[in-house]
């Protein structure tokens, strides 16, 4: 029950809060108090029992969640940055914040389905269905060309999402599985002959590709971040929902292997373009939002990387990558969204010098931007690592390209602290004040978690990239005929 | 096997028809006798209500094998939910022209009894067995339909939509009735199951063929299947608003309900190029549909082209008729009859007294100025355009998985890459409403019952999209139709 309840407790929670919005102080507790609960029962998952009921029997579908393996991390990180995201939506929001929490929450809801899905159709109805809250947020609260935005990321994502929806339901009928249950459709897909898995894989690339998102596939995400609301509230909701990696991780490679090990190695090249583009993108952004945008592509193309590696390490290490970044890209915009209230730009040739009169804004501006170029210690550093090892097994080219970005972001992260904190600004501004200091404690606490106590989530991580590992190597040495015979001669 | 006697009579099963006979027939004596067009309103819901009762009573009954007149009227499942879904539709576009009438000026008293009327010829034609029935159907919910069209007296184009219905539907009876000739002609039946039977093992199948192409044709007019459609859009703008809700929905309801009988009995036994013929016209009506509907300014006519895009959809479960394809399409129906209804009445809401003032624009700002209305719409428009955990989706899913099934894949792809275009002029409502503003002077025409209306076609949309397992379950049973063979 308790993973239907964490999808279930920030649902209810945003239709409480619509229903409320009239007085403030008690939509903002019921609002945090969703926010809290979701929380702990995402701390509850591991271990939790999956839930399964029947909902559409006569095409084999039924509501099947299960919160454990990468689902019991990511699930946290979600629910963990929703925190400030909520904290800084109700007080930053001028118009409607009330809706805009609405929003956070269903979208919360959504990603919590998407990662816990264990029924394919279920996990498309979820990865469909979050789709809304982000179209909404960015489309009534976004910036001045936020229309353009908005059309944009709904081309790319309703494109990409129904070559999902055609892949899916052939899937099923193609390989004659007895119902879109993960275990069901595992035990036959990967018998399916190796072109009709090319194809199918295809179908499911090119809507998981659009939310890795995977250069040339990227260039709404940029946009949705520049033009979304400036408190950076709706783009920590952005950087949670880039989760084709999880996609290719829990369903594409698993289901269809032999179609991965063919039109993987393009994918891995493709990522680590994207890690090298996106890297050489946030050097070149003079808006702080473009450049965060930028800087997490980079970070999205190397967990493209650690998972078209396919190899073990780098699975785990990409999910954990995939957790970690949430928080600490999420951090920084919400960091952008507090230098936005002091100076009202984006535009980083404006600042310069903060460091003076903010000192507590500075250091811990720099705490997160050194977990986001992934120093040692804090969260990214693991699963950067981890990803780009995995991959070094298997393709080391592509995997040299992909760390040639982790150098680039030394380079641009340190140049970000310079060009906003240090140097000679004039104007002072305030330092932190209490409400943001609790924004950014969640935070913090999630840097510093993911960067330590990488062991125990890992595990949980791993436990579910077994099968997919195995479900590789099912096609990778199809038993010979006479093999067996042959081994036991040499015995 | 031999046929019951000609006047075996299951009144469970002809219960609803002759509810709504009696209804359509006090309605008008009522009407008679009262100045506003309300008292004949509320006879109306009233007998499409008990109609509904008697309909429910049947479907949990359990009796799927009920038949009237030797297997001429039908009371299996998808006779009797899509005779549901049928009173549903009408009892909304009562609802939705409760205040509508009085406020354009057409509230003449045979307004309802010709709705009602028509309304019975769609269960008529959804319940009927053989091809007799099917023409009686057709012609009781058309001829309603065509007066209905022309209500709005000494409006030009009111009057030109009802005139241009009347002209190309009686093209389309036309053709019906020689497909009739045809196909009795080869096979000297008009029983559904006993054409199928008696072409099954060879004899006149390029005459049948023939026919069935010409039955196809006939019933495709009223379907708006491509290239068949081209009434529609002009007859859904001239038309009154109110009408159209009920055009949109019931007729369209009717149309299939008979297609898919006929697909799933007699085509399989006709020669494969008419199933070929048919899968082209699918993907014309795709693709024809979306891409008109996309140029489209005017929200009312965006929705006429959107209602021949969703004819496609279901063209897919009609090819699919003998692989769940019958459940899938009663499904959509169903959800269709709900979403599309309610997405007219909140246009009915929004347009001017004389039905003027469609245009995207009077859209902008209903976010702020009317939330509950604008909230309503975009559930619509969200479900018409196949959004997760809202009917609309489902149907889309069992859709194209029949397709799929039966080997269309490439139709399916085609009507998955057309759904995207769909969704860009759905969502291009939700742009206006909440991302524009206003220019207009709000809109403050309010009407309690078009509120009910909207509500039950909302609950009606979520319910199915949340859970939709019962309802599928429900119109699964029985492999197949009761086709009397």
């Amino acid at each position: 029950m308790t993973a239907v309840l964490t999808i279930l407790v920030p649902l209810v929670t945003a239709a409480l809060v619509l229903l409320l919005r009239g007085s403030t102080l008690l939509t903002r507790l019921v609002a945090m108090a969703g926010a809290v609960a979701t929380l702990v029962l995402a701390v509850l998952l591991p271990g939790s029992r999956p839930f399964s009921a029947e909902w559409l029997p006569g095409l084999g579908v039924s509501f099947s969640v299960d919160g454990n393996g990468a689902a019991s991390v990511l699930v946290f990180a979600v629910a963990l940055m929703m925190i400030p995201a909520l904290l800084v939506a109700l007080t930053r929001v001028e118009k409607g914040a009330a809706g805009f929490a609405a929003l956070l929450l269903a979208a919360e809801a959504g990603l919590a389905g998407i990662f816990m899905a264990r029924d394919l159709i279920v996990f498309y109805v979820f990865w469909e269905a979050t789709l809304v809250p982000g179209l909404l947020l960015l489309g009534l609260y976004g910036g001045e060309k936020r229309r353009e935005a908005t059309a944009k990321y709904l081309v790319y994502a309703v494109t990409g999402s129904f070559f999902m929806l055609v892949g899916i339901l052939a899937l099923k009928t193609l390989s004659g599985a007895a119902s879109f249950d993960v275990i069901d459709l595992m035990l036959v897909t990967p018998d399916l002959p190796v072109a009709t898995q090319t194809w199918l894989f295809i179908g499911l690339a090119v809507g998981m590709a659009v939310k890795l998102p995977i250069w040339p596939l990227h260039s709404w995400l940029v946009d949705l971040n520049e033009q979304n609301h400036p408190s950076g509230a709706a783009d920590v909701l952005g950087s949670l929902y880039k989760v084709g990696a999880f996609g290719f991780f829990a369903w594409g490679i698993p289901l269809l292997p032999a179609g991965a090990l063919r039109v993987g190695p393009i994918l891995l090249a493709l990522a680590a373009v994207t890690a090298l583009y996106g890297a050489f993108g946030a050097i070149g952004s003079t808006h702080l939002k473009r450049f965060l945008a930028y800087g997490s592509l980079s970070h999205m193309g190397i967990i493209g990387v650690g998972i078209f590696g396919m190899h073990l390490a780098g699975l785990n290490g990409a999910m954990y990558f995939l957790a970690a970044q949430m928080v600490s890209t999420g951090g920084l915009f919400l960091v952008g969204g507090m230098l936005y209230h002091r100076r009202r730009t984006f535009d980083l040739r404006d600042y310069g010098g903060l460091a003076k009169s903010a000192p507590a804004l500075a250091a811990l501006g720099l705490l997160v931007i050194f977990a986001f170029i992934g120093v040692p210690g804090l969260s990214n550093f693991p699963g950067e690592f981890m990803s780009l090892m995995g991959a070094f097994q298997n393709a080391p080219w592509p995997a040299a390209v992909a760390t040639l970005a982790v150098i680039a972001a030394g380079v641009y992260g340190v140049n970000l602290y310079q060009r906003v904190f240090q140097g000679d600004g004039e104007a002072p501004v305030k330092d932190l004040d209490a409400l943001e200091m609790y924004v950014l404690l969640p935070v913090v606490v999630g840097v510093l978690w993911f960067g330590v106590m990488a062991a125990p989530q890992l595990r949980r991580i791993e436990a579910q990239s077994q099968l997919t590992t195995l479900q590789l190597e099912r096609v990778a040495t199809p038993p010979m005929p006479g093999e067996t015979l042959s081994l036991g001669g040499a015995k | 096997m031999s046929f019951p006697g000609v006047l075996d009579i299951d009144w469970n099963v002809m219960a609803p028809a002759v509810a709504l006979l009696i209804t359509a027939i006090a309605a008008l004596v009522f009407g008679l006798s009262s100045r506003d067009s309300r008292g004949p309103a509320a006879v109306a819901l009233l007998g499409v209500l008990t109609a509904a009762i008697f309909t429910v009573a049947h479907l949990f009954s359990g009796n799927e094998g009920a038949a009237s007149f030797g297997l001429r009227y039908l009371g299996d499942v998808p006779a009797t939910a899509l005779t549901l879904v049928i009173l549903v539709g009408t009892a909304i576009a009562i609802l939705v022209s409760w205040d509508q009438l009085e406020r354009g000026g057409m509230g003449q008293p045979e307004y309802y009894p010709l709705m009602v009327l028509s309304a019975l010829g769609a269960v008529v034609m959804a319940s009927a067995g053989d091809l007799i029935t099917l023409i009686l159907g057709l012609e009781i919910m058309s001829l309603p339909a065509y007066a209905l069209s022309a209500w709005r007296t000494r409006d030009r184009q009111s009057e030109e939509a009802g005139m241009k219905y009347f002209l190309l539907g009686a093209f389309g009876s036309a053709m019906l009735i020689y497909g009739t000739a045809l196909l009795y002609g080869a096979s000297g039946s008009f029983v559904y199951g006993a054409v199928a039977a008696s072409l099954t093992g060879g004899g006149l199948t390029l005459l049948a063929t023939a026919g069935g192409a010409l039955v196809l044709a006939g019933l495709g007019f009223k379907a708006a299947l491509a290239p068949f459609h081209q009434w529609a859009p002009d007859v859904y703008t001239g038309a009154p608003t109110v009408v159209v809700t009920f055009m949109s929905v019931v007729i369209k309801v009717g149309a299939f309900a008979a297609l898919l009988r006929i697909a799933a009995t007699v085509f399989p036994a006709l020669q494969p190029w008419l199933l070929t013929a048919l899968a082209i016209i699918v993907a014309l009506t795709l693709v024809v549909g979306n891409l008109t509907a996309l140029m489209q300014r005017g929200v009312k006519r965006m929705l006429a082209y959107s209602s021949v895009a969703h004819a496609g959809y279901l063209g897919l479960a009609l090819l699919a008729a003998n692989h769940g394809g019958v459940a899938a399409a009663a499904f959509y129906l169903s959800v269709y009859a709900l979403m599309n209804a309610g997405a007219f009445a909140v246009l009915t809401l929004v347009m001017d007294a004389s039905d003027q003032g469609d245009d995207l624009e009077r859209f902008a700002g209903l976010g702020r100025t009317r939330p509950g209305l604008a909230a309503a719409m975009a559930v619509f428009m969200l479900s018409l355009g196949g959004i997760p955990l809202l009917g609309g989706f489902t149907g889309k899913v069992l859709v194209f998985q029949a397709a799929i099934d039966a080997g269309y894949v490439w139709l399916a792809v085609l009507g998955i890459a057309t759904s995207v275009v769909a969704l860009f002029y759905y969502f291009r409502v939700i742009a206006y409403m909440y991302f524009r503003e206003s220019s207009h002077a709000p809109h403050t025409f309010r009407s309690a019952p078009a509120r009910v209306a909207i509500v039950v076609a909302l609950a009606g949309t979520v319910l199915l999209g949340i859970l939709p397992g019962w309802w599928h379950t429900l119109l699964s049973v029985g492999p197949r139709f009761l086709a009397g063979n």
